[in-house]
């Protein structure tokens, strides 16, 4: 079943095009790696299906609802989660209200506080600090606490911006690892977004390449980071 | 200095457009040929004063200021203490100094004085203020124009606190009054075209790349700042000199509001903007004034209530806000080779959205 | 001994004023970065709202009349009602707006609400005597102190409480609180925006509605410019306390009260009528030391 149809949008930021015609797809349970160099337009990719940046053209379908032009906290509500590059924590809030910033959008309450305290015993760190404001996280830290953030709004497909962005390696592999964890124990779906190709080795699945806000390759993950094509076509050789 | 010369030929047909606007506004008034009409004109003059006053400061700086308006307040004030009759002001301003209260200046001499006095203290007041930016640049001017009304409204024996000061020669018409808002354009005009006008609008658009090369934001606000503080001083004394009587209250936050609300309405960021605004909604509250006052139909008399013209500028202000934030005139300036309306460039486009907007969407 | 307790009292009741009106700004411009010039004439608005209309020069009480139990809800009812109103019909167009361009449209809005109340109620101040019997002094600690300072110095404890309360143990004061760090953040865990900045505006026009309030019942006068003044101070202790944070702009607000009254006492005689312009400078002496405030909230210190 195909959870997330983007089909041909394109995004501006004044006089720039960010993205060009981009199309990608998700089924349920599967996970999609995004990746591209810099300025590729994955971000705002990511951004235009969560409603944060307004699209020219093109629809986006998720779960089943036309989302294109509906309000963040609709998409969101659909089960839609987000993690954004950067790791936008509340820095203001404890760690505890930080995970139940997204409960406000779920019917079962009750379920939400047990997913709390999975949500604890995935990321142990976090419970023992969980009435210390987030501000005095780590790095890495901040970035379990925005996927535990996102998975307590009980979410059926998450999308993370750079997850590894300005971590440690081993603290990277605990990130993926826990995802991973995530998406073959509960068929959660993912969608990650990442600079680097080399992680697609740890998530399989299937892998986009984004250049100058195109779709430029898209195959099999594994497959792709060991062939020469994705390297050409990063680079840009190739097509010319 | 010819790269000066070349700024000035390609804009220089602005104020000549302005200056045209100015004349056709006093010709109007030739041809009415009717005293209160002609009052109305020269009021218009002196708002013309007021906001391109305010256009020189806001409009360059891109800070919004609140308090200008107290500039005005000292200009008028200080014209009053050097030209009410020595017999009058003995008595009803005993706190002035001797030299002061002793002697009559004469109109001219005495309006360039009260300039140089609002100068001084847009010097001494911008020295501190032109270090704040945004939100907090504002209330810190909103600050400064409580401090001077309440000084203005409480030093009983220097300007007659809260009760009204009389006997201020009423000397500004139709051509003083064009003339000041001649002037007050010719002034804004070559304060944008300078060196200093043209380092602060780039450091308005582009806030960090101005810094880094080597533009002090500081010191060219600072310029701009007593520049506009001393066109309001100029416009504040020539109000006096069109009244005949003072009070603090008169410059507050009512005309605070109808300046902002012109500058606003024509476009904040360019000096046809401030004319412009003058011109079109001074024409409006004209218009609803005369409806506050009564028309007679028939043998009835049909009025709007007192209020109406403030509510209905309010009004316009907002919706110009949201449908058009960059002024009737699109923050461009009047000029031969591009009309405002027909034109718009990209660079100006930059200064209209140059604010975070971090609020949410709907 | 007893003149400082007078003093203390001074200080604390007119404090609370300010911090009221603070905490009314600071509240909206939490959510949506919009400095709202509008909130003292919103205060003159649930004032007026005791009159009946009429540009008479004496007043002819209408709500005034009500009993204290359905007259303070009433008022404050007026006072959300009206913010929310603003909300709907002007600030929601301003969402993607910058804050200069909000913050003068709020102005004009301030404009038009003052000027709907002259319309309907002359510019003349009016007289009402609103809970006379709090006129009366009580002894206070061996002081002499009106009963109104203690009881507003009471209540906004106690609305403060409230206030904290609601913000750190409830689903919507998480979500605001939420909100107020990283709107779009919020949004993304699905935070209702309009629901969140309409709470906001609602809450604010209570607080205008308890400042209005107390300050008629201070001055038994009423007058379509009462809201301009404490709005001043209110604006300026937002500033001052780091825009963006409730607790700064409360003990801002308090910070200025005491500096008011202890001007009071410390100025010569003569100088006194001017309180208001040192306390102003005072002001921009702060700024200039602390262009971010004196607590700098963590939202305002992410977003520079």
């Amino acid at each position: 079943m195909t959870l997330l149809t983007v089909d041909g949008i394109s995004v501006r930021y004044g006089q720039l095009t960010a993205l060009r015609r981009a199309s990608i797809s998700v089924k349920e349970g599967e996970s999609l790696f995004v990746t591209g160099p810099n300025g590729a337009g994955k971000s705002t990719l990511l951004k235009a299906i969560a409603g944060v940046v307004p699209i020219r053209e093109g629809a986006i379908t998720f779960a089943g609802t036309a989302v294109a032009g509906k309000a963040p906290e609709d998409i969101a509500r659909l089960g839609f989660s987000m993690v954004p590059e950067g790791r936008d924590v509340f820095s203001g809030l404890t760690i505890d209200e930080n995970l139940r910033v997204g409960v406000g959008m779920r019917a079962d309450k009750d379920a939400a506080i047990r997913d709390l305290e999975t949500v604890y015993s995935v990321f142990p760190m976090l419970a023992e600090r969980r009435h210390r404001p987030a501000g005095v996280l780590s790095g890495g830290q901040q970035q379990m606490l925005v996927i535990g953030r996102a998975l307590m709004a009980k979410p059926k497909l998450i999308a993370i911006d750079e997850p590894s962005l300005g971590l440690a390696p081993k603290v990277i592999d605990d990130v993926y690892a826990t995802l991973l964890k995530l998406r073959d124990a509960q068929g959660l779906t993912l969608l990650i977004v990442e600079q680097s190709s080399a992680r697609a080795m740890l998530t399989g699945g299937r892998m986009v390449l984004m250049r100058s806000g195109e779709v430029v390759l898209e195959g099999d993950a594994r497959e792709l980071v060991r062939g020469d094509a994705l390297k050409k076509a990063y680079f840009g050789y190739g097509d010319h | 200095m010819v790269a000066r010369k070349s700024v000035l030929a390609r804009t220089i047909s602005t104020p000549i457009i302005l200056t045209l606007i100015l004349l056709a506004v006093a010709g109007l008034s030739l041809w009415v040929n009717n005293g209160i009409f002609t009052r109305t004109i020269v009021e218009v003059f002196i708002r013309v004063m007021v906001v391109v006053g305010l256009y020189t400061f806001i409009g360059n700086s891109g800070v919004v200021s609140f308090g200008h308006i107290g500039f005005m307040c000292m200009g008028a004030y200080a014209t009053a203490w050097f030209t009410i009759p020595p017999a009058m002001k003995k008595y009803s301003l005993r706190g002035l100094p001797e030299i002061i209260s002793h002697n009559q200046l004469s109109f001219s001499l005495s309006i360039t004085l009260a300039t140089l006095f609002a100068g001084i203290f847009a010097y001494l007041f911008g020295k501190i203020l032109v270090r704040l930016s945004g939100i907090t640049g504002s209330i810190a001017t909103f600050a400064m124009l409580a401090m001077i009304n309440t000084v203005y409204s409480n030093w009983e024996t220097v300007t007659g606190a809260t009760s009204s000061i009389v006997g201020i020669p009423r000397k500004t018409d139709l051509w003083t009054g064009f003339a000041g808002a001649e002037l007050a354009v010719i002034v804004a005009y070559l304060y944008a075209i300078s060196r200093s006008g043209l380092a602060l609008r780039s450091a308005r658009d582009e806030a960090i790349a101005a810094a880094a090369s080597g533009v002090d934001i500081a010191r060219e606000r600072l310029k701009a700042f007593v520049v506009s503080g001393m066109i309001l001083g100029a416009a504040g004394a020539l109000y006096a000199h069109f009244l005949g009587v003072l009070t603090p209250d008169a410059f507050y936050l009512g005309l605070t509001f109808i300046s902002l609300s012109m500058l606003v309405v024509g476009g904040m960021n360019s000096l046809s903007g401030a004319v412009v605004g003058v011109v079109v909604l001074s024409a409006i509250i004209e218009l609803l004034r005369t409806l506050e006052k009564g028309i007679a139909i028939g043998n009835q008399t049909w009025a709007l209530p007192h209020g109406t013209q403030e509510i209905a500028i309010g009004g316009v202000m907002i919706v110009i806000l949201i449908f058009r934030p960059s002024g009737l005139t699109r923050n461009q300036e009047l000029s031969w080779s591009g009309w405002p309306f027909s034109e718009r460039s990209s660079r100006q486009k930059s200064s209209i959205k140059d604010g975070v907007s971090e609020g949410a969407s709907a | 001994m007893t003149e400082i307790i007078q003093i203390i009292i001074d200080a604390l009741s007119l404090g609370s004023l300010y911090a009221l009106g603070a905490l009314g700004i600071a509240l909206i411009f939490g959510v949506m970065r919009l400095v709202n010039f509008a909130h003292g004439d919103t205060i003159a608005f649930c004032v007026f709202a005791l009159l009946w209309p009429s540009i008479d020069a004496a007043a002819v009480v209408f709500a005034g009349h009500l009993p204290t139990v359905l007259l303070i809800p009433l008022i404050l009812l007026i006072g959300a009602g009206l913010s929310v109103l603003s909300e709907i019909i002007v600030f929601r167009r301003f969402r993607k707006a910058n804050p200069a361009t909000m913050m003068i449209a709020s102005f004009a809005l301030g404009f038009v609400i003052r000027y709907f109340l002259l319309m309907l109620y002359s510019s003349r101040p009016k007289s009402i005597n609103l809970w006379e019997s709090l006129g009366e002094s009580i002894g206070f600690l061996g002081a002499r102190v009106p009963l109104l300072q203690i009881v507003t110095v009471a209540i906004t404890l106690g609305i403060l409480g409230l206030l904290t309360l609601f913000l750190k143990r409830s689903r919507y004061g998480l979500e605001m609180r939420a909100a107020a760090e990283n709107f779009t953040m919020a949004r993304m865990l699905g935070v209702r925006a309009n629901r969140v900045i309409m709470l906001a505006f609602a809450l604010s026009g209570m607080l205008a509605a308890t400042t209005g309030l107390i300050l008629v019942t201070q001055t038994g006068t009423v007058d379509i410019q009462m809201g301009a003044s404490v709005m001043l101070i209110a604006f300026i202790a937002t500033v001052i306390g780091g825009l963006g944070s409730l607790t700064g702009a409360v003990t801002a607000g308090y910070l200025i009260g005491a500096a008011s009254v202890l001007m009071q006492v410390v100025l010569p005689l003569d100088a006194r009528p001017f309180r208001d312009a040192f306390v102003y400078g005072a002001v921009i002496v702060t700024l200039i030391w602390r262009p971010n405030g004196l607590f700098v909230a963590r939202s305002a210190k992410q977003r520079v």
